[in-house]
């Protein structure tokens, strides 16, 4: 009886302790490194950490509630409502009211937005637009769209970032930017005490940094996730998330469709994605995804020189420029599509100074969702393209897609995931549909390293 | 020009010549010195280069030996030959290349495709010609594309890694740039510039046709250790030479117009495999100190030949006097003798040919006034007896028939006295009258020894030969039974001035018309004319007579001469006189039945 007993004790506290070191664990500090900006639209890793948006893409794409528990459309997409969670308060205390989201609507798209206006009425948001809306609830789980506070309850502009998210700002203090937990958070308390967020940090440095052991998360771009692997790092990668496309210049020499699509036809897809980005990339002469619209097939992405200088028809447009910026990856995918199109006939310099005058520029578009025709009009709007009137059904996407690609001025050329190599203290790191990190729910097995909120885990 | 103007002349011209001679024989001299010394600087120049290349080349050829030894790289060809993968080798020739210091390099896969390109990493998956050079174990010169549009002149070496087949490549190269031009060995004063060959125009192929024609030269390709070179267009004639004949090509350079700004250059053709042109090495030799020197040299040459003409001159002098001063004496003994001096002599130095030459003049002068003393005594006793022949002749004329008349008076006496009054009145109005006529031969001659000096006074000649025909032309038409004779005149309109004694002059002419006159017994024409030319007025006096032989005319001014019977021979005689008197000239123009003109050539005034 005793040795039952016993064996039962044992076992229980095997089983209490396999729990208690499998839980989550409150507290500790993750440090992270990144090369862009935390806080740039869209994709800055900070924005979706300090704010929330009235809606929001779960882990399959699928529109959530978010600061809105519930809308509704009237009027055949012309009239949208938006009824906001009740009880929400921004980070400073002040209470998130259907004024406060209107304003910060107002700021954060002050024209040429997807609704025409936008009223607070009662305990609710509502968007009235002069053509359809159908996706809206999508568009504002963008990041774009988040919602901030733009005005204290004293009536000045707040000092910093306030939003109702996880995490709230509480320094920044030599290129680090530190975010506290929000404890009143309506979604609950993050797991993560404080997140540190060391920006513009290099690649190579991240990767250094991580090495011995001053950061938890870095980057991994697609050309070194094969490396990574090879390391065997725990890396953390999206689906093709981020669409690498060169868009022409409309005006100037290049502005007969022909000289374009017979540049779209020179340039070798294959090429670039399986050696610059080390088969990491996903070919595509579509704009969105195969596993978004399963058609992207039906678009050609082979490389068919013999057209392209059929369809040049002998004219040599002068000196062109290629605009590439970025690392230097998007440089050395620059100066290969440039020795593409140079078979092609047409003679391309390669420049990294985007600001002045370019014929071509290489760029990278962020998918945010896995609303298709949400995110195909965010790619055009991204490229200053006015994007077809939404239609309903797979073929209406199709023809609209299929319009844009016809002008010839954005050829798709590489879907490219997003990774993360991850330290082993940090736990359930997953990654949020634009292939950001969710840090909200990513938690720290040791709790104690370079923790300055340790007292907060429970 | 005189002998000793001559003399200096020729002296000076030839001291100068061979001055010059001699300068311009140093400074060819000095020059081809100079030439024969840029040739062996350049020429060493030329050897230490390939001396250098060949250094290079060697150097690359390790580099690229000790890569393709690597353990790793020998991994990596492995893996590239089993998998067939290049794209984990993206970045791999970047790294080696920093590795091993060079500039180029590509790594080439089994298929001749590019792998990995240090210079161009956008260039993988494209062939690459130059794998195929790697038997030949020799490094080379490549111009190698760049992604920005430009090229690259290198030198390159090709090894193969691991030895099985198919291989892997190993392309690595150095770059010819200002580094390698500052790292060559120069000497003072010169330059070494590089002309890099424009590749083919933008295009993937990494290796341009060998037969692409030769481009026009651009300024630009053209750079030295410290750069563009700024007189690059001065450098096209030599570096085109170069292109197109693929040999050493050697001129001088002139930078500026200044000779001092030129170069003696050397352009020499760097080829590739094929044999093709693909850079123009230039060795520019200032030429500044040669020039320099020549220019010392020339102002030497120039300075000694001043001195030495200086010289020539003088002793020219020295000599030209020597030489010429007998001669000049010589010359001014003539004109001494020529003017009448007969005492003069010349010095007589020396046993040479001038004094042979003096003594022979003093002795001709001796004897040429001996004779002329003769002749003149001669002369004078000649003249003598002409006076005395003209006088006895002119008086006898009248003595006989004063002694005809005393005789018949001596023989009258015995007449009554009635006759012997009439024989006396008769006899004593001849008297009379001989007596006037002897007194009138006596003052003819009384007139010629006393001549008057001219004063002169200006007149024209036209007024003056007017007043002569208008007093001969009354005082002809005014004597009965006389012959008929007509004047005429040929007196040009101009006026013509003279300085001249009017009363002489128009004496003069009287005498001529007179003896015009005297030759036209059976009447004539007695023409008077006149004109200027060449400054002298020339007065005519002819007449339509029976003329003179040359003898008469030869004789015609000797005073007592006359072809008349009752003349006294002084009339032309006193015209010469009053001519000579006025500087001026007469002359006779006559023939027998052609008439006589007599030409007076007088100084004008004008």
């Amino acid at each position: 009886m005793l040795w039952r007993c016993a064996t039962s004790f044992l076992l229980v506290s095997a089983a209490l302790l396999a729990w208690g070191r499998t839980r989550p664990h409150y507290g500790g500090t993750l440090r992270v490194e990144i090369a862009e900006d935390p806080w740039q639209r869209p994709g800055g890793i900070a924005r979706r950490l300090v704010l929330d948006g009235l809606t929001r893409a779960d882990a399959s794409g699928a529109t959530q509630p978010a600061l809105a528990v519930d809308w509704n459309s009237e009027n055949q997409n012309h009239r949208w409502q938006f009824k906001l969670r009740p009880g929400v308060h921004f980070q400073d205390g002040s209470p998130l009211t259907p004024i406060a989201v209107v304003a910060s609507l107002n700021t954060a798209c002050p024209s040429n937005c997807p609704w025409s206006a936008i009223h607070a009425v009662g305990g609710s948001v509502i968007f009235t637009g002069d053509e359809p809306m159908p996706n809206l609830p999508g568009l504002l789980a963008g990041d774009e769209y988040l919602i901030a506070l733009t005005i204290t309850s004293e009536g000045k502009p707040p000092e910093g970032v306030i939003g109702t998210g996880p995490f709230q700002v509480s320094g920044f203090l030599n290129g680090v930017l530190t975010l506290a937990a929000n404890e009143n958070c309506w979604a609950g308390r993050p797991f993560a005490g404080t997140i540190e967020i060391r920006a513009h940090r290099a690649v190579r440095d991240q990767w250094l940094d991580w090495s011995v052991g001053r950061t938890d998360i870095v980057e991994v771009p697609p050309e070194q996730m094969r490396q990574a692997q090879q390391q065997r790092l725990n890396i953390v990668s999206s689906p093709p998330v981020t669409l690498l496309a060169v868009q022409i210049a409309e005006s100037g020499s290049l502005e007969s469709p022909l000289l374009r699509q017979s540049m779209a036809l020179g340039i070798d897809r294959s090429a670039l994605s399986n050696v610059i980005f080390q088969k990491q990339g996903e070919v595509t002469a579509s704009l969105l995804p195969a596993n978004l619209t399963g058609y992207s097939f039906l678009f050609p992405v082979e490389r068919d020189l013999a057209k392209a200088q059929q369809l040049r028809g002998g004219i040599t447009p002068p000196l062109l420029t290629l605009a590439a910026p970025g690392d230097a990856t998007m440089q050395l995918a620059a100066q290969r599509i440039a020795l593409n199109l140079r078979e092609g006939g047409f003679n391309v310099q390669v420049t990294g100074d985007a600001t002045q005058h370019v014929d071509l520029t290489l760029r990278e578009f962020r998918l945010e969702g896995n609303q298709p025709q949400a995110a195909l009009e965010s790619i055009a709007g991204d490229a200053g393209l006015n994007p077809p009137p939404p239609g309903q059904g797979d073929m209406a996407l199709f023809q609209s897609e299929s319009e844009i690609l016809g002008r010839y001025t954005l050829i798709p050329l590489l879907y490219l995931p997003r990774a993360f190599a991850v330290s082993g203290r940090v736990r359930d790191l997953r990654l949020n549909p634009d292939g950001s990190p969710d840090l909200a729910d990513a938690s720290l097995l040791d709790t104690a390293r370079g923790d300055s909120s340790r007292g907060d885990a429970p | 020009m005189s002998v000793r103007q001559k003399l200096l002349l020729l002296f000076s011209l030839t001291v100068a010549g061979a001055v010059a001679a001699v300068a311009w024989t140093v400074l060819v001299r000095v020059r081809q010195i100079f030439d024969q010394r840029d040739q062996r600087e350049t020429a060493l120049f030329v050897s230490q280069f390939q001396r250098e290349f060949q250094h290079r080349s060697a150097e690359v050829a390790a580099a690229v030996d000790r890569l393709s030894a690597q353990e790793r790289v020998r991994s990596m060809a492995f893996e590239l030959v089993q998998s067939g993968d290049p794209a984990p080798y993206l970045t791999e020739a970047q790294t080696l290349a920093t590795d091993a210091q060079l500039d180029f390099l590509e790594i080439v896969g089994p298929d001749g495709n590019v792998v990995s390109s240090a210079q161009w990493p956008a260039r993988f998956a494209y062939p690459e010609p130059a794998a195929a050079a790697a038997a030949t174990q020799t490094p080379f010169l490549k111009r190698e594309e760049l992604p920005d549009g430009s090229d690259a002149l290198g030198l390159f070496a090709v090894r193969a890694v691991g030895g099985a087949e198919p291989a892997v490549h190993l392309i690595g190269g150095k770059r010819l740039d200002e580094s390698f031009l500052a790292d060559l060995p120069v000497a003072p004063g010169m330059q070494v510039y590089l002309y890099g060959e424009a590749g083919a125009p933008a295009s993937a192929s990494p290796a341009p046709p060998a037969s692409v024609a030769m481009r026009e030269f651009d300024a630009r390709r053209l750079f030295g250790a410290n750069g563009a070179v700024a007189d690059a267009a001065r450098y096209q004639p030599l570096i085109d030479a170069a292109r197109k004949t693929g040999k050493d090509a050697n001129a001088i350079v002139y930078l500026t117009r200044r000779r001092e700004d030129s170069v003696n250059a050397t352009a020499i053709p760097l080829k590739d495999q094929a044999g093709g042109v693909l850079a123009v090495l230039a060795v520019a030799l200032a030429r500044a100190e040669m020039v320099e020197a020549q220019q010392r040299i020339r102002a030497i040459a120039y300075g000694v030949a001043a001195a030495g003409i200086l010289l020539a001159i003088a002793f020219s002098l020295w000599t030209a006097a020597r030489v010429s001063r007998p001669i000049e004496q010589l010359a001014r003994a003539a004109e001494e003798v020529a003017a009448g001096n007969w005492e003069t002599r010349v010095p007589e130095r020396g046993r040479d040919e001038v004094s042979v030459l003096a003594r022979s003049f003093n002795r001709m002068v001796a004897e040429l006034a001996g004779q002329r003393e003769r002749l003149m005594q001669s002369e004078r006793v000649a003249a003598w007896r002409e006076l005395a022949r003209r006088l006895a002749h002119e008086l006898k004329n009248p003595l006989f028939p004063l002694q005809l008349t005393v005789e018949n008076l001596t023989r009258a006496r015995a007449l009554p006295a009635n006759e012997f009054d009439e024989v006396f009145r008769e006899s004593t109005q001849t008297l009379a009258m001989e007596i006037a006529n002897l007194k009138t031969i006596i003052g003819r001659f009384s007139d010629f020894s006393k001549m008057p000096k001219p004063q002169l006074e200006r007149i024209d000649a036209k007024d003056t030969l007017a007043r002569v025909r208008a007093l001969y032309e009354v005082a002809g038409a005014a004597s009965p039974g006389a012959a008929k004779i007509t004047f005429g005149s040929e007196i040009a309109d101009e006026p013509m001035p003279m300085d001249a004694d009017p009363e002489l002059l128009h004496r003069a002419l009287s005498n001529l018309v007179l003896n015009a006159m005297d030759a036209m017994p059976e009447g004539g024409t007695v023409t008077l004319a006149a004109r200027a030319i060449d400054g002298k007025i020339e007065m005519r006096v002819a007449d339509t007579g029976t003329g003179l032989t040359p003898e008469e005319c030869e004789r015609l001014f000797t005073p007592y001469y006359t072809t008349r019977q009752h003349g006294t021979g002084l009339g032309l005689a006193i015209v010469q006189s009053v001519v000579a008197d006025h500087a001026g000239t007469i002359a006779v123009e006559s023939r027998p039945g052609g008439g006589t003109v007599f030409v007076i050539r007088l100084p004008g005034a004008g």
